[in-house]
């Protein structure tokens, strides 16, 4: 049996080995290349020791199976013997299986449509200043991919795992809340695995900018699109389509004639492309831009995008290309059809059709667009017709009820129905567009329409994305970063659930002039220009592109959050020098340890958001949730003073019990903006932070508690002051009267602090010496 | 099983054990008073005025002060109370108040030991109701009491939707005045 065993094993490394070819040694393999599921779990359970999940049941149920329902409350346990805390990981990881493959998926379709294109063979080549093309393929499988056709290496791995994860859902299978944790993890490291190969074949097959920060500011609102033009709306994550308008557009000098404009992803993507085309705006702006009538076609691709999209189209008289097998809402699959005998169908009869051949799509957008929009009608209503409408109002508050935001809509229509349109207009940037409000209204009042007119036309700018950060910026910030004198890394990702669309750019503000490196992605990356100063500029137009103190830096799409986790893994790896070849353990601990990172998810929705939160977790890298990440049911939370908070000293080879909680919570909710603000400072502690680096960092923890938390010092300020020399100068002598009083005591920092060596793990101490 | 829906949709509960309703302030008052170690946990919520000018947090301080009941801030609610002269006696954000309360083992703001009554206080209702589903879960030790102008079906003791925040200010007058008899 044991020699059946190793045969088998030595089969599955051979077979491993030729796939990462493992023969050219650009690095030495480290312990775990294409990790399985149960291959990092130990560095999982050493994070779960101190960071345990905190569950918050959204349902007290199990509905999954026909044993069910079963109530699981207090203490109960269903029909095949599962927990509350074990079926609240479960479907966390479900929802982390989600994210993971709708990523994946995207990189899969993209790259088949590229491979098509291109070839196998085309080669990555992300500019002169990009030699880590690929830091989470390089860690995760240690593979170093050359071509396209590589990047398809790492799509199947991903598949394959999440097959088996997935697996383990089923009724009867896994029976530990940690062990789907651990799973959970593993789904989230895959998924930023996915999101990498989508993105590096997004940039090579479609010639994105790379290798370059100051990439163009482009228009963003919908008053940034002419409405006398016939206009194309993209919606979604996939540019596979919105890219082909754009070249049948040139191709046929009509760029000046045709509006294209993009909403959620797919409009970060296509600035990529062309900044010729429009930001609409978020998610949360999908639904206000499709009642208003402006879009004559409407083409969407995949996640995140209306699934009433054909029914609310047909409602302004606009048409529906679904171009996208992920979503073809019952749609005729037009695809082998005639181009012209499409365009006729949808022009006479205004029928909508699914059409899978992305070139043929885009001829026949293009047309329907240009035949249609002569006969539509795009007016707002004006002023006065609003006031008259919002009168229908009688504010019953239905739609208060109903609304997943808590907002008070009525009170803003009943103000706008005396001529004020303050309230509402207030109103717009804490609406997250979902349209339950006017279902619900008896009175049938058009609450998007009016909220419309309240908000204007104002328009924006927003940088276009520019995908991974570049070696030459990681080897000038990596010190600083580490050593603490960058106070932290901030990216703040995701989508547009927010409680309030200004909080964004007042957290980017915030940062960046407190030198800290902003980084931005995904409708987050949109709504940090939709705040204006005094002079009229967002923070796209302040602050340098650069990923350096101070810098506010646009990586694009939900896909591109791969390139703001693989900077972490740059700075172990070309700044420590670490090898990160299959060595995922060292690279997360590093970046747990040593590098002040911190995710802002501050209006995450998704199972996507699940999922890359999840991956940047299981990396080292904390996140803030906002209040109503709550529903996603679990959190990762340490009780400060009371957690395990011991390291090993890896030049010593000591363990060391530091007391000090850094950083203190991997996935936590903030209950307001106001909070998160000192909340974000103080997760970018790290024990390896200099003297000089930790005086920097408490600095500002300590003037953004007093700026929004009122007077006085930070509660907890104590277990983060190591010796005199921590305490910023500026607060000196508050500082040391404080801890005076409280009988605090000096401690040594630690020289090079380190889990491994904590917990049982093939990796040894000397691997993280650098 | 309660019949009335909470105000917030997205706060419905999808499992058979509800809060009971509260409806009397000398049954609330009653139960405040039973509790050997109980617990007002305050959100930011209480730091807007109502229409007569009084700020929600002065109801929460009076009912404190008259129920001789540790408070726990959390948010920005802090820097308000020590401006009206009243420190907190511990300050955490609203999961890390729950996350303390979950174990059974944790000896509670006072050290006296975990509390045994929590009464959450101007938090937000979609994270409030996820924090009282942790505790309805996974702290069977201690019971929980809502005291905003919604129904909240995880907590062990709400009080009902108030339609009218005069009703609701005055049943929290009521009870403050019902635990200043009993105290």
């Amino acid at each position: 049996m044991a020699v059946a065993e190793t045969k088998k094993l030595s089969k599955k490394l051979e077979e491993l080995s030729k796939l990462i070819r493992a023969e050219i040694p650009w690095e030495p393999v480290g312990p775990t290349p294409m990790p399985d599921i149960p291959d990092i779990r130990s560095w999982d359970m050493r994070l779960l020791k101190t960071y345990q999940p905190f569950y918050a049941p959204f349902c007290d149920l199990c509905c999954l199976c026909t044993y069910g329902k079963c109530d699981l409350t207090a203490g109960k346990r269903g029909a095949c013997g599962i927990d509350i805390a074990t079926q609240q990981a479960r479907v966390v990881l479900l929802a982390c299986l989600m994210g993971c493959s709708a990523h994946a998926a995207h990189g899969a379709h993209i790259l088949e449509h590229l491979i098509e294109k291109h070839g196998r063979d085309k080669k990555i080549d992300l500019g002169e200043s990009i030699t880590i093309e690929a830091p989470h393929i390089r860690t995760v499988l240690g593979l170093k991919p050359e071509t396209l056709g590589d990047l398809q290496i790492a799509l199947e791995y991903v598949f394959k795992e999440v097959g088996h994860l997935l697996d383990s859902c089923h009724t009867g299978q896994e029976g530990s809340a940690l062990d789907y944790e651990s799973k959970a993890l593993h789904a989230g490291m895959l998924d930023h695995v996915g999101m990498e190969a989508g993105d590096i074949a997004q940039i090579v097959g479609f010639n994105y900018p790379t290798s370059v920060a100051d990439t163009p500011l482009v228009d963003m609102g919908w008053g940034a699109i002419d409405k006398s033009k016939p206009t194309i709306l993209v919606s979604g994550h996939n540019p596979a389509t919105s890219t082909e308008v754009i070249d049948y557009l040139r191709e046929h000098s009509l760029e000046d004639q045709v509006e294209i404009a993009g909403v959620c992803c797919t409009a970060l993507e296509t600035t990529r492309y062309s900044d010729r085309a429009k930001i609409v705006g978020p998610l949360s702006r999908q639904l206000f831009f499709l009642r208003a009538g402006i879009a004559d076609v409407i083409m969407t691709d995949e996640q995140c995008i209306r699934t009433d999209t054909p029914q609310e189209a047909s409602k302004v008289g606009a048409a529906v290309v679904a171009c996208l097998d992920k979503a073809m809402y019952g749609l005729e699959d037009a695809t082998d059809m005639e181009a012209d005998e499409i365009v006729r169908r949808m022009v006479s009869n205004g029928e909508h059709f699914a059409i899978l051949d992305s070139a043929k799509a885009a001829e026949v957008a293009v047309k329907v667009a240009m035949e249609i929009a002569p006969k539509r009608r795009k007016e707002w209503l004006a002023e006065e017709e609003a006031i008259e409408l919002a009168k229908k109002c009688n504010d019953c508050a239905m739609c208060e009820q109903v609304c997943p935001n808590l907002c008070s809509i009525g009170a803003g229509i009943t103000q706008l129905a005396k001529g004020e349109f303050e309230p509402l207009r207030v109103l717009f940037n804490e609406c997250i567009g979902c349209g339950k409000c006017e279902e619900e209204c008896p009175r049938h009042v058009p609450i998007f329409r009016l909220m419309q007119v309240a908000a204007g036309n104002e328009t924006w700018k927003a940088r276009a994305g520019r995908g991974p950060i570049m070696d030459t910026e990681i080897r000038t910030v990596g010190a600083p970063i580490t050593l603490g004198t960058i106070p932290g890394v901030i990216a703040i990702v995701g989508c547009s659930n927010f409680p309030d669309v200004d909080d964004v750019a007042d957290m980017v503000e915030e940062f960046a002039k407190r030198k800290y490196i902003v980084v931005l992605s995904g409708c987050s990356a949109m709504v940090a220009g939709m705040k204006k100063d005094a002079d009229g500029k967002t923070v796209y137009e302040k602050y340098p592109p650069d990923f350096e103190g101070g810098g506010v830096v646009n990586v694009g799409s939900c896909v591109a959050n791969s390139h703001i986790t693989g900077a972490a893994i740059k700075i172990a790896n070309i700044f420590a020098a670490l090898p990160l070849r299959g060595n995922y353990e060292v690279m997360a601990d590093y970046v747990l340890n040593r590098v002040g990172a911190v995710g802002v998810a501050w209006g995450a929705y998704s199972q996507k958001a699940a999922s890359i939160a999840t991956g940047c977790n299981r990396l080292g890298i904390p996140v803030v949730l906002g209040p109503h990440s709550a529903k996603y049911r679990r959190l990762y939370l340490s009780r400060k003073e009371e957690d395990d908070w011991q390291v090993m000293d890896a030049r010593k080879k000591e363990l060391v019990e530091t007391g000090e909680p850094s950083p203190e919570h991997l996935a936590y909710v903030c209950e307001t903006k106001e909070k998160a603000m000192p909340m974000i400072a103080k997760l970018c502690i790290r024990k390896n932070d200099t003297p000089q680096g930790r005086a920097i960092k408490l600095n500002h923890y300590i003037s953004l508690y007093k700026k929004y938390m009122g007077a006085g010092l930070p509660e907890d300020l104590h277990l983060f002051v190591r010796r005199d020399a921590d305490i910023p100068l500026v607060y000196k002598k508050e500082v040391r009267a404080h801890l005076q009083e409280i009988g605090w005591q000096p401690r040594e920092p630690v020289g090079l602090p380190t889990y491994i060596g904590t917990y049982p793990s093939k990796v040894s101490i000397d691997a993280v010496i650098h | 099983m309660s019949a009335v829906l909470p105000r917030h949709r997205v706060n419905v509960l999808t499992g058979i054990k509800s809060a009971r309703l509260v409806e009397d302030a000398a049954e609330c008052a009653n139960y405040i008073q039973k509790a050997k170690r109980p617990l007002l946990v305050i959100g930011p919520l209480l730091l807007q005025s109502q229409a007569d000018g009084k700020l929600l947090l002065e109801y929460a301080l009076d009912l404190a002060k008259a129920g001789g009941i540790p408070i726990c801030a959390t948010a920005q609610t802090r820097g308000k109370m020590v401006e009206l002269g009243v420190q907190p006696d511990c300050v955490y954000d609203a999961v890390e108040i729950v996350n303390a309360l979950k174990d059974p083992d944790w000896k509670g703001v006072r050290k006296e030991g975990n509390h045994d009554l929590v009464m959450f206080f101007g938090i937000r209702s979609d994270l409030g109701s996820q924090g009282l589903s942790t505790l309805k879960h996974f702290a069977p030790h201690l019971k929980t009491m809502t005291l905003c102008k919604h129904y909240f079906p995880h907590a062990s003791y709400s009080l009902t939707n108030f339609k009218k925040d005069a009703k609701w200010q005055e049943f929290l007058e009521s009870l403050i005045a019902e635990l200043q008899k009993g105290g």
